[in-house]
């Protein structure tokens, strides 16, 4: 067991070494070695650098890219060997213990596991006030020292050595290796961060990097910031690129009229932009690990607690038409709860495995008569509800799309009410609503981070739907079975069959990206979670 | 210039007796018209502000009656027949019939739909609805929430500030600075809060534009009483002994009336854009109701590839606002006492 | 003066701190909190990090740190770009707004008044026909429908401008047309009207009478009595201009502070809401007082006392 996950690693990375040797050798002219420039785009601009603070997904992606923890993320969120060589589990799936290599700090600085004891007690020490720390819950006391009930240093995670880190969590967790390759667990150079104080890491200079790459402008508020390639980085042979200028382009015909003048190589399109380029060999399509769904106010009225009401509305929106026609920007009609392509097993996914077609796709003949039947079962003539929704333009889309579809059932009035995302998510909280398209990204690619959210009482569940099947099946997923593999893939398989069964939530559709690549962009690495993009292989053909 | 001319003897004679009866100085020869009249006769002689004002009643007919008699349903969804273009039987030129250009070549939109017997004369949304029953739609919307700020302009803005200028002193320097308070509180913060007490939609975007836009026009009225309250017709109707209340309504009002108009001619498309600004940044009103402004805002998104879903409304605010600039500028001429015929 | 001045300088201290103590409550009725990632953070977890930020005290008590703080020059740190104090956000991305507003105000301003001057004196000729349609033109058109067309035309397709981003001067040309669209009709609307009135008032047939130049006449009787409205309106709306367009700003990518006026009211940033109020505020009402003060000097008949009749 020890051997066997230390060896499968090492295999994967000399594999990799060998791939990116071979992909290397092609480029050696100092020609092209100064094109080796990088000009990307970003919706909005870098907000913080500091690893335990930082929450948004730009700053996720920079820092994935000038940082890296014990593990790192590759293409379709495999972990590849990090800072750790090669790490060990126990029996009892409770304690890891990974060996670092012997790694530098952009200073010249040596990375070792206090880096990590110290960046993970200070993300969890509640005077940081991280917004992130409930990452840690699986740590030992790190749920007791975020509440202010046990001090920082009694968290699961020691050093022993320079080059040798043990952590100690509450019970089995089968992701934790995902965990460790997020930003948010990324070591910290304390000499430097105590240094900075509160300057550390608002700006590019007040700052220190261990990953392929380190910040060499930003001003801590400007939209523009530039990576430049670590020469101090342990793998930094098999870096490519020489420098990545981010720009954030906030309006998508910007954006692409840029990068049609050749002033971006890449740009994400949005709105009518994906539907004429879809013939074109520089269109990518990225799958996103997010989900949007409808939830239903069950605590409202006894129509929303009518399981035929619910089946009714689900079945009446035509979801192919919608990601296909409407959206048309690489989003598929929704599958489940859980996002598709986020988790398999021996080469299937987990949304084949727990498919439940009839919560999932349009019937308009029994929608209508589920609905008739729901009407006389609580005594009404007809319903109106309305429908909350984001006032982002997708979310107008779709609220306009629903409302055109339910409109479809007699006796059902639809109004729209788009709000701020802020206004959205406090009304959801509060129960003020009767219909909500809702979202959740996955933070780490297991099914538990989307099956999580709806036990009865969860706080993100917002419908109050309730159902102690589905309780009992995520409870033993994150308890009982978490060290077996297999028990625990039938819980979440058998979860996520309950809440489509009895449509506790209404599965909409699954994000994705339309993205312009120019052509002689090679060795992207795409992950639908989290930090989203890894440059480290990336280089300019010719 | 000394004038040598030598004017004939028989160029002036002594005027008689009955020559004196016949002229009366005193007598006026028109007929007398009231104020109303006089600027109403003035205004019919101006065409530019006749056209429009036939230009403005054709489009509230059109917005208005939409309500009743709409060529389509404005928000009846067809997602196949999405972003067709403009196509008008008969009209064979690029741009109104039906092809546009796609990846470099002009291809037809209907045929590609499956919908060459159909025509738009608008084309069609994203979501395939029809964009000349959605501007109608829009053009309504957009003109109650520009009147609504008119009312206000002119009700609340015009007393405020003639008020505020004609008393002066510590009464003027209280009223200027709630308005430069009101000024500066940010208008966002108002309007999400309005969004949270009420609902999203018009309700809230007009109560905000209520409690903001008259401020300016306060400001403009205010200064040009300050400049008016000294001249020698205020004097003279104050020593005559006229009320303030009649010195406001028959001596200030109408030499404020060229500010006022113009004023309103900036408070219609402020209104207008205001509202469509929030639609920009998201909290305008909710889907799927429209705009003017919200349908430019769509449009303007995809101008690239599907201009006309831009140029249509664009065209259509136009000429509303033309027609009430020129309007407008009649009006002016015609209320204001200083023109000269 | 002097007295007046003092006595208006104690006025605008007043006004920013009613504007202050507004502002503050009732951005604190604001729905949602000021955290980035309240969309996965429990109710409970928010009330933790609540406590870190003292946002758990009550509501005047926060008013009250808070001006405590702002007496001392401490605006607090900003949400959206944690860890940046909001007097370093702001003044950090406040130049590029003021830039392009200030050229936007000077040239509608200037082009304004001579295509409104030329309206007027040309009354109801083709001149002052096309003078009246290019500034209704200018209030047709949104700021973003024109600044994506000066973008796709002059940017994109004859490639004379850059199409966006930050540099030199070059990079400033289309936002600035953008932004100048609306006080260029403005301007050119307010003198036209009021020169039409003052050209045909009789101290202007004194003054042509007596024999003075064409020019002269429009330049120091015409234009300056017509004045007064323009110099009301330009006030507030360069104040608006200048504190930056979230629109045209995002279309031309400028790292100006438009976007942050928005987002801090959408994503509760108090601090930020803050900062930037008393900004504003302070500004607009500096420029009010210089617009009172200008009135007596472009008018002489106004008097700036304001002493009661």
């Amino acid at each position: 067991m020890k051997i066997n996950s230390a060896v499968k690693l090492g295999t994967v990375a000399t594999f990799a070494a060998v791939l990116l040797a071979a992909c290397g050798s092609s480029s050696s002219s100092s020609s092209e070695a100064s094109k080796q420039t990088l000009n990307w785009m970003e919706n909005s601009a870098l907000p913080s650098m500091d690893l335990s603070t930082s929450t948004d997904v730009v700053s996720g992606e920079t820092e994935n890219n000038t940082n890296e923890g014990l593990l790192r993320f590759g293409k379709n969120s495999k972990t590849l060997p990090g800072v750790a060589k090669s790490y060990t589990k126990s029996k009892d799936g409770k304690t890891y213990t990974f060996n670092l290599r012997k790694s530098n700090w952009s200073n010249g600085d040596k990375v070792t596991a206090k880096d990590f004891v110290y960046a993970w007690q200070r993300t969890v020490n509640p005077k940081t006030a991280s917004q992130y720390s409930y990452m840690y819950a699986q740590v030992k006391n790190a749920n007791a020292i975020i509440a202010k009930k046990k001090p920082v240093s009694s968290l699961g995670v020691k050093a022993v050595g320079n080059y040798k880190l043990v952590v100690t969590l509450t019970q089995a967790t089968s992701y934790f290796p995902a965990l460790v390759a997020s930003p948010m667990f990324f070591p910290q150079n304390q000499s430097v961060v105590q240094k900075y104080g509160k300057k550390y890491a608002t700006n590019a200079a007040s700052n220190v990097y261990n990953g392929p790459f380190k910040l060499t402008y930003w001003t801590g508020t400007s939209d523009n910031w530039t990576l430049s390639k670590n020469t101090k980085y342990w793998n930094a042979k098999n870096v490519k690129l020489k420098k990545i200028n981010f720009k954030t382009m906030k309006d998508p015909q910007t954006s692409l009229s840029q990068y049609q003048s050749g002033k971006l190589d890449a740009t994400y399109l949005s709105g009518q932009q994906p539907k004429n380029y879809k013939n074109s060999k520089q269109y990518v399509e990225r799958k996103s690990a997010s989900t949007f769904y409808i939830e239903l106010n069950e605590k409202k009225d006894s129509m929303m607690k009518n399981k035929k009401a619910r089946q009714a509305l689900s079945l009446a929106i035509n979801r192919n038409q919608f990601v296909n026609k409407v959206l048309a920007d690489g989003s598929t009609a929704a599958k489940g709860l859980v996002s598709t392509g986020l988790a398999s097993k021996n080469g299937k996914d987990f949304n084949t495995a727990a498919a439940v077609p009839s919560a999932t796709t349009q019937d308009l003949t029994k929608a209508k008569k589920l609905w008739k039947q729901a009407l006389k079962e609580t005594g009404r003539k007809s319903y109106s509800l309305t429908l909350m929704a984001d006032d982002t333009p997708a979310g107008k889309n779709s609220a306009e799309f629903i409302q055109s579809q339910w409109a479809k059932l007699d006796g059902l009035k639809v109004t729209n009410s788009n709000l701020p995302f802020k206004t959205r998510l406090a009304r959801s909280q509060d129960g003020q609503f009767d219909a909500v398209i809702s979202a959740w990204g996955a933070d780490f690619p297991d099914p538990i981070s989307f099956l999580s959210l709806f036990t009865s009482g969860n706080s993100y569940n917002n419908g109050k739907w309730a159902s102690k099947s589905y309780d009992k099946y995520v409870k033993a997923a994150s308890g009982k079975d978490a060290n077996n593999a297999d028990a625990r893939w039938s819980d979440m398989v058998n979860a996520q069959k309950t809440i489509l069964n009895d449509q506790g939530i209404i599965p909409v559709y699954q994000q994705g990206k339309a993205q312009l690549v120019k052509s002689n962009v090679k060795g992207l690495i795409y992950f639908p979670t989290g930090a989203n993009w890894d440059f480290s292989s990336a280089y300019i053909s010719k | 210039m000394a004038d040598t001319v030598k004017l004939p003897e028989d160029s002036f004679k002594p005027i008689s007796a009955d020559d004196r009866t016949a002229l009366d100085s005193e007598k006026i020869a028109a007929p007398s018209l009231t104020f109303a009249q006089d600027a109403w006769r003035r205004l019919r002689k101006n065409k530019g502000a006749w056209i429009s004002l036939i230009v403005l009643a054709i489009v509230f007919i059109m917005a208005f009656g939409s309500i009743f008699v709409s060529p389509h349903d404005p928000n009846a969804v067809n997602p196949s027949y999405a972003n067709l273009p403009s196509k008008i039987p008969g009209i064979g030129i690029n741009g109104f019939n039906g092809t546009l250009v796609q990846a470099g070549q002009r291809v037809d939109a209907y045929k590609q739909a499956g919908a060459s017997n159909l025509h738009y004369i608008m084309g069609t949304d994203y979501l395939g609805r029809d964009l000349f029953s959605r501007v109608l739609y829009g053009t309504r919307i957009s003109l109650i929430i520009a009147l609504v700020a008119t009312l206000f302009d002119l009700t609340i803005g015009v007393t405020y500030g003639m008020f505020s200028g004609w008393k002066g002193g510590r009464i003027d320097t209280i009223m200027q600075r709630i308005i430069e308070i009101i000024l500066s509180i940010p208008n966002l913060v108002v309007i999400v809060l309005l969004i949270l007490i009420l609902k999203p939609g018009m309700t809230s975007i007009i109560i905000a534009i209520a409690l903001t836009s008259w401020t300016n026009m306060a400001r403009l009225v205010r200064a040009q009483t300050m400049e008016l309250k000294e001249q020698e017709f205020i004097l003279a109707a104050r020593t005559l002994g006229e009320r303030p209340m009649q010195i406001a309504f028959k001596h200030l009002l109408p030499n404020l009336s060229s500010v006022i108009i113009i004023n309103t001619m900036f408070t219609i498309p402020n209104a207008i854009f205001f509202e469509a600004t929030l639609s920009y940044i998201g909290i305008g009103i909710s889907s799927p109701q429209a705009s003017l402004g919200t349908l430019l805002n769509d449009g303007q998104k995809n101008f690239q590839f599907l201009p006309y879903q831009m140029w249509w409304p664009a065209l259509v605010l136009s000429i509303i606002m033309l027609a009430f600039n020129l309007l407008g500028d009649g009006l002016r001429d015609a209320f204001d006492p200083r023109t000269k015929e | 003066m002097a007295k007046y001045l003092a006595k208006r300088i104690f006025y605008l201290v007043l006004t920013l701190f009613i504007v202050i103590t507004v502002t503050f409550f009732l951005m604190k009725l604001l729905p949602g909190t000021p955290l980035t990632n309240q969309a996965k953070l429990s109710k409970s977890q928010i009330a933790l990090i609540y406590e870190q930020y003292g946002l758990n005290k009550p509501v005047w008590q926060q008013y009250l740190l808070y001006l405590a703080g702002a007496v001392r020059g401490n605006f607090g740190t900003s949400f959206q770009f944690s860890d940046q104090p909001v007097s370093y956000l702001l003044s950090s991305r406040i130049g590029p707004s003021l830039q392009i507003g200030l050229q936007a105000m000077i040239f509608g301003v200037i082009i304004g008044i001579i295509v409104g001057s030329f309206g007027a004196m040309k009354q109801n000729t083709w001149v002052d026909t096309s003078a009246t349609f290019v500034s209704i033109l200018g209030i047709s058109i949104p700021s973003f429908v024109l600044a994506v067309l000066l973008q796709y035309y002059l940017g994109l397709k004859l490639g004379w401008f850059p199409i966006a981003e930050w540099g030199g001067f070059i990079y400033t040309v289309l936002p600035t047309l953008a932004l100048g669209a609306t006080p260029l009709a403005e301007s050119a609307r307010f003198v036209r009207t009021e020169m039409v009135d003052v050209l045909s008032s009789d101290y202007i047939e004194l003054a042509k009478a007596k024999g003075l130049s064409r020019t002269g006449v429009i330049y120091h009787h015409a234009l300056r009595n017509s004045l007064i409205p323009l110099i009301t309106i330009v006030g507030p709306l360069a104040v608006n201009i200048m504190t930056g367009s979230m629109v045209v700003e995002n279309i031309f990518s400028i790292p100006g502070i438009g976007e942050q006026f928005v987002k801090s009211v959408l994503t509760n940033d108090y601090p930020t809401i803050m900062g930037l109020t008393i900004i504003y505020s302070f500004m607009l009402c500096v420029v009010l007082l210089f617009t009172d003060i200008l009135y007596g000097i472009v008018d002489p008949r106004i008097r700036i006392t304001g002493k009661a009749n």
